[in-house]
């Protein structure tokens, strides 16, 4: 009896040293909301990724702007960077500033993560064209982020392999796929083995993979995924036969042997070394890996061309990276400055790190074509290639919605268009269907009806 | 989120049979008349030494485990609040088709790399069964694939899988004229692939249980059978068997709770893909917890294979019990 009360006593002593040890935890989390107030600290800024090279590229901006204005920044590149924001969002300390991909606006928005953005009161807003500062409004018709980078993707192809085989640039599905199919099959690099392919796909589903690279093909057929009223309410258009006839030319590449590098349907983007290692010639992609292509394969064998014509049209798809204010922050002054100072064509020039610019690298640019219009792309990276990049962009480049969260949306397109893809017998409508059913659902779960 | 697991009542339960052990050992309890000073230090002595264990345990076990329950009932906004939903979360796992091919996937895997781990793990402790150095060496390199992280296991199983002709396993069936197969990539084949995968790393875990069943087994019996003229299938139906039912119960067991946690093999191999065709209960709780950032959801997925689990593992011992009491 005695004995049993002692543990009992015991056993609250210990209870109580771990409560005041996590008691001890929780606190500290609390001190990190404290420090959201404007106490002289740096302004904190995030971006997402894990190059090295692109941390430092963003360090030399922000070390132009503390020059400039004297206003210290506490720059981080954040892996992972969704996840780490949930953990800050938790404690509501989130970083002032956040670099991100534009598409995360919806999302971000929805978390109220965000500050709005006042447009007319943003020194050089100007220089942004309407266009891509529209793609920044939120469902409440405000800007939620400063355009920062944008890009189209593009097709790359092996210039020596096409000429080996006496090939023109292609210039409609039907040639794009003889090209790769003659890639796989005539031995373009003259080795006197079957080890070449010719497309390079990125074919998982997961983050969307196959999503952000099909995409074109449905918009070239007529196709459309989500089509906004421009009030806020959204409808499913998947299920058309113009998505079909897209979606057949997508299975048709990767059921015709050799067109693409086979085990494509797993991959993700970092297992598809395969045009900077020479063993596949065609890469539909986005212009960030010129550099690693060149350095493959030898700049003058890496040719740029738009994407060739689909049955409706040419339009390819662009993505891009806004400049966001954290919603905890209260350092309003200061990320007013560090986005004006951002979309400078100094800071755009700076953080485009061109090798033509002089230096000995490594280069990463981490604005790809410029938000400011004042800024010529082929000319700071004193290279064509680029031109094609920015009359893609500029004449013919369609985004997924970027004012809803459609990650779930792109999950369930990826979702299907992988499963369509890996199965030469799939049934197509039925797939539309089912992916029309999970858009509907997705509709009704974020309230963007009519 | 709280990837809850069964291991998670361990050092509970450790510590619960160590406290057991102590109390004896205190002085009788007539001597005391009051708890003077150095006896109430020395009925804390023990808690002390237990302090950083329990502390580890509460903070890296017990107290996410209760945050993965809390967050179940929860829409989860870190930022504005989260939302009370009651059982919501858990009626959408339930009715998801994605969580129940998840489910049936997550079984066949199971299954398939229990009895396939068991099979060659039987297999392998049968052929290097004994004491030569020889054989200890080559135990010790059968038993290299358990030490090796799963991850690298997983990459190095894609190199060899690689679906081209010039594939490291589609080298090998070429010389023998077997064309160039899709393995991972394709749907109707790739969770066998993967089953393939988990069979390589289990069997030799398997074979050092089954090994130690072996050691088990009264040498007498193998030397009447063979006085009786027994064949070597005799002697593995009749004396090897039933004396390994005790292991093989074992291997079963870990093998079924190991199954429902799979996770990175198929995240590295396919992750998940193609067309869903290998997606798990945890990769499906990993892309909706960390890619579309809906904890609450997940944590009540992982709630659900956290009852799952131990109400398998009760299952099996409960008939393990009920056939030792027979």
């Amino acid at each position: 009896m005695t004995s049993s009360r002692r543990s009992r006593a015991a056993a609250l002593v210990s209870a109580a040293a771990l409560a005041a040890a996590l008691g001890a935890c929780s606190s500290s989390g609390d001190g990190g909301s404290q420090a959201a107030t404007d106490d002289g600290a740096p302004l904190e800024v995030w971006s997402r990724g894990g190059d090295p090279v692109a941390a430092e590229t963003y360090q030399r901006v922000f070390d132009a702007f503390t020059e400039q204005t004297g206003i210290e920044v506490d720059y981080s590149l954040v892996a992972e960077l969704d996840t780490q924001l949930q953990a800050r969002a938790g404690q509501r300390d989130l970083p002032d500033v956040l670099i991100n991909d534009a598409g995360s606006l919806g999302d971000y928005v929805d978390q109220g993560f965000l500050l709005p953005v006042d447009r007319d009161s943003l020194e050089g807003a100007d220089q942004v064209s309407d266009e891509t500062w529209d793609q920044t409004l939120g469902l409440d018709g405000q800007y939620y982020g400063v355009p920062w980078s944008r890009q189209a993707n593009v097709v790359v192809v092996r210039k020596d392999w096409r000429e080996a085989l006496g090939l023109e640039v292609p210039q409609t599905w039907e040639e794009l796929e003889a090209m790769a199919v003659a890639f796989a099959e005539q031995d373009p690099d003259g080795d006197g083995q079957a080890d070449t392919y010719g497309m390079v796909v990125p074919g998982t589903a997961t983050n969307g993979y196959i999503a952000r690279w099909g995409a074109p093909f449905l918009w070239q057929a007529g196709g459309e995924v989500l089509v906004d009223d421009g009030e806020g309410h959204y409808t499913s258009e998947v299920d058309s036969p113009e998505v079909e006839e897209g979606m057949t030319y997508i299975r048709d590449l990767f059921c015709t042997p050799g067109a693409v590098v086979p085990g494509s349907i797993n991959f993700a983007t970092s297992d598809t070394p395969f045009f900077q290692e020479g063993t596949a010639g065609i890469y539909l992609t986005g212009p960030y890996n010129f550099n690693v292509f060149d350095e493959g394969v030898g700049r003058e064998n890496v040719e740029v061309i738009p994407m060739p014509q689909g049955p409706a049209s040419a339009t390819t798809f662009a993505e891009g990276e806004n400049i966001y204010f954290g919603a905890s922050s209260t350092k309003t002054d200061q990320q007013q400055q560090l986005a004006e100072f951002l979309l400078t064509p100094e800071a755009q020039e700076i953080a485009m790190d061109s090798p033509a610019a002089g230096g000995d690298g490594p280069f990463s640019s981490v604005v790809r074509l410029p938000v400011n219009t004042s800024v010529d792309a082929g000319e700071v990276y004193d290279d064509p290639r680029w031109d094609v990049v920015a009359d893609a962009y500029a004449e013919s480049s369609k985004t997924f919605p970027w004012n809803i969260d459609f990650i779930p949306f792109r999950q369930v397109l990826a979702d299907g268009m992988n499963a369509m893809a890996a199965d030469c017998s799939s049934d197509i409508p039925t797939t539309l269907a089912q992916i029309d059913q999970g858009f509907e659902a997705e509709i009704a779960a974020q309230g963007l009806g009519q | 989120m709280t990837l809850t697991s069964p291991a998670g009542g361990g050092p509970a339960r450790t510590s619960a049979r160590r406290r057991a052990a102590v109390v004896p050992a205190l002085p009788p309890a007539r001597v005391v008349r009051g708890p003077s000073r150095p006896r109430l230090q020395r009925a804390l002595v023990p808690w002390l030494f237990l302090v950083p264990g329990l502390a580890f345990a509460a903070v890296f076990k017990l107290w996410p485990m209760l945050q993965g329950f809390r967050l179940s009932v929860l829409e989860v906004q870190p930022f504005l609040g989260d939302l009370f939903v009651g059982l919501d979360n858990y009626r959408a796992v339930l009715s998801d088709p994605r969580f129940v091919d998840a489910l049936g996937h997550t079984v066949l895997l199971g299954v398939g790399t229990a009895l396939g781990g068991l099979v060659v793990g039987t297999a392998l402790a049968l052929l290097l069964e004994g004491s030569s150095p020889v054989l200890a060496v080559t135990r010790t390199a059968v038993f290299l694939p358990v030490v090796t992280a799963v991850a690298v296991v997983g990459e190095i199983w894609r190199i060899i899988y690689f679906p081209t002709s010039t594939g490291l396993l589609n080298s090998v069936l070429g010389w023998v004229g077997i064309p160039a197969q899709q393995f991972l990539g394709d749907p109707q084949t790739a969770l066998w692939w993967v089953v393939v995968v988990g069979v390589w790393t289990a069997a030799p875990y398997d074979m050092v249980i089954i090994l130690a069943g072996l050691a088990g087994i009264d040498r007498s019996l193998y030397e009447a059978a063979s006085v009786d003229g027994a064949s070597v299938w005799q002697r593995l139906r009749h004396i090897v068997i039933p004396g390994l039912r005790a292991s093989i119960s074992v291997v079963l067991t870990l093998a079924a709770i190991r199954s429902l946690r799979t996770f990175t093999e198929v995240y590295v191999l396919t992750g998940g893909g193609p067309a869903g065709a290998t997606e798990v209960w945890m990769t499906r709780v990993y892309s909706l917890g960390f890619r579309s950032n809906d904890l609450g959801l997940a944590s009540a997925a992982s709630v659900l294979l956290l009852v799952v689990t131990l109400v398998l593992t009760l299952a099996v011992r409960w008939a393990t019990a009920r056939r030792s009491a027979a």
